[in-house]
């Protein structure tokens, strides 16, 4: 079920590739206002000097520390940036990801009306839906204590380091867990309320926890899966974009290439995800899928109703 | 390797082969005959630890020379412990970071008190008593006289009213020049737990640094003795001590010195005895979960005391002190003594890590330290560089601190690289890359100019301007010495130095002779500017320009446009920006630039010295059909201009080329290209972008950040 589930959610994907794109420009664009004022700083610091070429190879840290110690004024930028930029990211990526689901539920590939009336009629539920999940998300994210709660009960207050050690790695492991968990949450509330139109988010986020629990080791390990797999391709991204270290500008193209493939790549994994999941959720329901809904706000309110 | 004073291996051997396993009456071994130092003020201690309470009861004898030209009246000491007695010690008042003092659970403090202190004048018997535990000698002593009432606390350097870190007494009757003096001081003394800054105990696991009441040093006609400031190390005089220290049976022991003995006592309990030889300290550990591991490097015996959550990091320990000895014996000279005692400190006592007393250094490390994490190597090499810099050549630490710490840190900059060479000689793990260079030039960078380096430790503007000031300032500006004087040369000073000075307690005055004179040169100008400013040193090419050269108008002109390749002409004129031609006798390379036959460029850069640090930098300019020209300039003048007329444009100048001023503050405006340079800023830029991409898109990931302190 779960590789059927992913070999439909790449299907369907496939059928959507602008959505891919869409949702990687989003990112892009968002990136690039970060990006922005840093690269404004490093070229006024170092833009004219052999600096600005020898960053092409292995980063200098000295550089790093007197770009910092002399470019004061960008820590006030970058401290007004870090808070409005990745909210506001948020905040389009949810609105993109009801465009996406309601575009899954549909099934019959990206169309740009309904992608974008999708986007609009979700956005205030799922809003909503955040605000209801918050208790939940805090309670799965003490999974982590777990480990706390355990460690003290076996080895006392004063275990030896290799307790805090080995201890540290599994609260990690706890806490990626509990991440994957949240967004399925998350994830399962949200296509609740694509497929059934409902507007009471207390009920789809009930129906969210109710999918992910009551099938665990299917849900999970669908998600796990595909969060594995983006965190493998990094893994092997992360080395080869070490490499791509010399004062040349094929080198640097490339390096720039293969990054935007990798979050290409991401992007995909994640409307698989969302897509999978969907279909998913439906078989585990016994729904046929993909479900045909109206796309029309005002419809999909009077269904709920 | 140079020959030892004495063969103190050989008579080892033969003295323990004469010794009972497990005895009352040891013979301690003769190490240095002739004595090494000037043994002013020698020590035999008795102390008994109590477990539960973590204090320490002590008697101790001793034994004190007056070798200065004054007559003594009164004696000075140090109660070290005493800092950490309450929030009102000069300690606890100048610590940077008061809310850990506030943090100290009522046990958890740590005093001395003198319980008893009397003096004699009955040195005949001094040859007697010298291996006689106190509580023995007590009885053979005559002429005790008590002085306990007269005891006084006293703080020489800064008003501090309730700090107890220094007392003086008066002496009965002055002591003349060359006159003798025993005093014999009864002592309670409880340690702070945990550890604070560098002493205390933890559960099981005792590190007694600082233990003792410890006489101050009487030089330049009175007595230096210090109260015990947050930022400072210490400096004492020389001497032998025997220690007689007794813990639980089932104790690991390591102390400076050697162990000459063990015997059981009927209580559980099982005394060690030390003996050390011209030596100014004296510290011990006892813990029954120490690992010991043991090796020898060159002619010094190693012996590894690891907690046994770290016993996996026992050889890598070992290795990294049996390199520092190589390193240190082959660069800078003898070590004089037979062996070391490495002390890893326990967890959750990282306070008791990571410094240095004679023949014994405790270290740094952690479970799951991946290897490429070259800490406890850097802290390993630093503390036994201390057994030359602190121990045998004995600065005062509480008024020159470099001349210990930042010596040190100069010998760390040097043979970190060379011990692992490559990128990343300090870390490189994790996807970080970071060199011991770099490291300290980030910590310099943070404050350069607060203070000069030479102050007194107490003296210095903040605790931050103080770790500059002593670390990696003048680390960095050894390295910038060495670059200018070359390696032999600094090589051949540092040794003579040591040779030198060892045992002599040397100043900075000290030391910069010995540069001026291995050199050759007088360099008292780096020196007053180094050590005793807080002059900046910052060189930047501020603009460099190429200009076709137009035909000239006017009368008597000499310039033609179209010169050939030998007709290259240069200007070299100090703050003189104005063109005039003259004929350069070194440019003899040149090809003219192809793209424009016959063409003629006026090329320029201008250099300014935007620090009051003056130091002769050299210039590369490079040209665009491959030329370069090395310039000098002494940098005494604000600004230098360069002119060049030639076939040929110029592509980017550089000050000090070949980076051998890591004082520099700023190294990247220390070149000038005529073009943007757009390749490095784009690769950095895409990084930055596809790290924020990710970010954007899994914030979540944000949370590895955590799992640092998670493990560690
Ligand atoms: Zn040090």
């Amino acid at each position: 079920m779960i590789l059927s589930s992913i070999k439909t959610g790449l299907a369907q994907v496939w059928k959507s590739k602008r959505m891919v794109l869409i949702f990687f420009l989003a990112n892009l664009s968002f990136a690039l206002v970060l990006m922005l004022p840093f690269r404004a700083a490093v070229s006024n610091f170092a833009g004219e000097t052999l600096m600005g070429t020898k960053l092409a190879g292995h980063l200098p840290i000295d550089f790093i520390f007197e770009l910092m110690k002399n470019n004061k004024s960008l820590f006030s930028i970058y401290g007004t940036l870090f808070m409005l930029v990745p909210a506001s990211y948020w905040l389009l990526s949810l609105f993109l990801s009801g465009g996406a689901f309601a575009t899954f539920a549909r099934g019959d590939g990206y169309s740009s009306p309904a992608f974008w009336a999708g986007a609009a009629t979700y956005f205030g539920r799922f809003n909503r839906l955040f605000l209801w999940s918050l208790p939940v998300f805090a309670v799965l994210l003490c999974l982590q204590f777990l480990e706390t709660g355990f460690q003290r009960l076996i080895f006392g207050s004063d275990p030896y380091e290799y307790v805090k050690y080995w201890g540290g790695w599994v609260k990690y492991g706890l806490r990626v867990i509990s991440f994957v968990l949240c967004a399925m949450v998350y994830d399962y509330a949200r296509i609740h309320v694509v497929t059934t139109g409902e507007t009471r988010m207390r009920v789809s986020l009930w129906h969210g926890i109710r999918t992910v629990f009551g099938n665990l080791g299917r849900t999970f390990a669908l998600a796990f899966g595909l969060f594995l797999c983006g965190a493998l391709v990094l893994a092997i991204y992360n080395p080869i974009a070490d490499s791509l270290a010399a004062p040349n500008a094929f080198v640097v193209l490339t390096l720039f290439v293969l990054q935007q493939a990798y979050m290409l790549f991401r992007m995909l994994l994640r409307l698989t995800l969302y897509s999978s999941q969907l279909f998913l959720s439906n078989k585990l329901a016994g729904a046929p899928a993909p479900l045909e809904i109206s796309t029309d706000p005002q419809g999909l309110e009077g269904a709920a109703a | 390797m140079e020959s030892k004073t004495c063969t103190p291996r050989l008579l080892l051997t033969l003295v323990f082969l004469l010794l009972p396993i497990s005895g009352r009456s040891q013979e301690a071994p003769v190490l240095f005959q002739p004595a090494l130092s000037p043994r002013i003020a020698s020590y035999n201690i008795e102390v008994t630890l109590e477990s539960a309470q973590k204090k320490l009861h002590g008697r101790e004898l001793l034994f004190w020379h007056n070798q200065t030209s004054a007559t003594i009246s009164e004696l000075q000491f140090h109660l070290y412990l005493n800092g950490f007695r309450n929030t009102r010690s000069t300690y606890m008042l100048g610590t940077s970071n008061p809310v850990r003092s506030r943090r100290i659970k009522e046990d958890g403090w740590g005093y001395i008190e003198v319980d008893a202190i009397s003096v004699s004048y009955d040195t005949e018997m001094i040859p007697s008593l010298a291996l006689s535990r106190p509580s023995e000698a007590a009885t053979m002593i005559a002429d005790l006289t008590d002085i306990t009432p007269e005891i006084e606390f006293i703080q020489p350097d800064i008003e501090s009213p309730d700090d107890k870190s220094v007392f003086s007494v008066p002496l009965p009757r002055p002591l003349p020049p060359g006159g003798k003096v025993i005093v014999a001081v009864d002592f309670t003394a409880k340690l702070p737990e945990p550890p604070y800054a560098r002493t205390g105990a933890k559960a099981e696991y005792v590190f007694a640094g600082q233990w003792f009441p410890k006489i101050g040093v009487h030089t330049d006609g009175q007595w230096n003795c210090h109260q015990f400031h947050s930022r400072t190390n210490f400096f004492a005089d020389f001497g032998v001590y025997n220690v007689w220290i007794t813990v639980p049976e089932d104790n690991v022991v390591g102390a400076t010195g050697l162990e000459v003995a063990v015997t059981t006592n009927d209580d559980g309990t099982a005394t060690h005895y030390y003996h050390a030889e011209d030596v100014h300290d004296f510290a011990w550990t006892a813990s029954p979960e120490f690992v010991e591991v043991t090796g020898k490097s060159q002619d010094v015996d190693i012996r590894v005391l690891m907690q046994p959550d770290h016993a996996d990091q026992s050889q890598r320990q070992l290795e990294a002190a049996k390199l520092a000895v190589r390193y240190f014996q082959d660069w800078y000279g003898d070590y004089p003594f037979p062996n070391l005692t490495v002390v890893d400190p326990r967890r959750g006592a990282a306070a008791s890590g990571g410094m240095e007393y004679p023949t014994l250094i405790t270290v740094g490390t952690g479970y799951g330290i991946p290897a490429g994490m070259k800490l406890p190597e850097m802290v390993t090499i630093h503390e036994f560089g201390h057994n030359y810099w602190y121990h045998l050549l004995a600065s005062n630490e509480f008024e020159e601190s470099w001349l210990d710490e930042g010596i040190n840190t100069y010998t760390d900059i040097q043979i970190m690289p060379d011990a692992y060479p490559g990128r990343g000689n300090f870390l490189n793990a994790m996807g970080l890359v970071l060199d011991i260079g770099t490291y300290h030039r980030a910590q310099y960078m943070g404050l350069p100019d607060a203070d000069p380096v030479n102050r007194t430790s107490w003296g210095f503007y903040s605790g931050q301007s103080y770790t500059v000031n002593s670390y990696p300032k003048p680390g960095l500006i050894l390295t910038t010495l060495q670059n200018y004087l070359g390696w032999d040369k600094m090589l051949e000073a540092m040794r003579t130095y040591v040779e030198r000075w060892r045992f002599r307690h040397p100043k900075a005055r000290d030391f910069f002779d010995v540069l001026n004179e291995v050199s050759g040169e007088n360099l008292d100008w780096f020196f007053q500017q180094a050590f005793e400013t807080n002059s900046i040193l910052d060189y930047s090419v501020t603009r460099v320009f190429s200009r076709e050269v137009k035909p000239p108008k006017g009368f008597d002109h000499t310039l033609s446009t179209v010169d050939s390749d030998t007709a290259l002409t240069r200007t070299d004129k100090e703050n003189d920006s104005s063109l005039a031609a003259a004929t350069d006798e070194t440019d003899t390379t040149a090809r003219p630039d192809s793209s424009s036959p016959g063409q003629l460029y006026e090329s320029g850069v201008n250099i300014r010295r935007l620090g009051d640090f003056k130091f002769p930098v050299e210039i590369e300019v490079i040209f665009e059909n491959g030329e370069t020209v090395r310039e000098s300039w002494d940098g005494q003048e604000l600004w230098k201009k360069l002119r060049y007329t030639k076939p040929t444009r110029l592509v980017s100048a550089t000050v000090d080329p070949d980076g051998k001023i890591p004082l520099d503050v700023n190294l990247t405006n220390n070149s000038k290209t005529l073009e943007k340079q757009t390749l490095g800023v784009n690769k950095i830029s895409s990084r930055t972008l596809f790290w924020l991409q990710f970010l954007l898109e899994a914030p979540e990931t944000m949370h590895s950040f955590m799992l640092l302190n998670d493990i560690f």
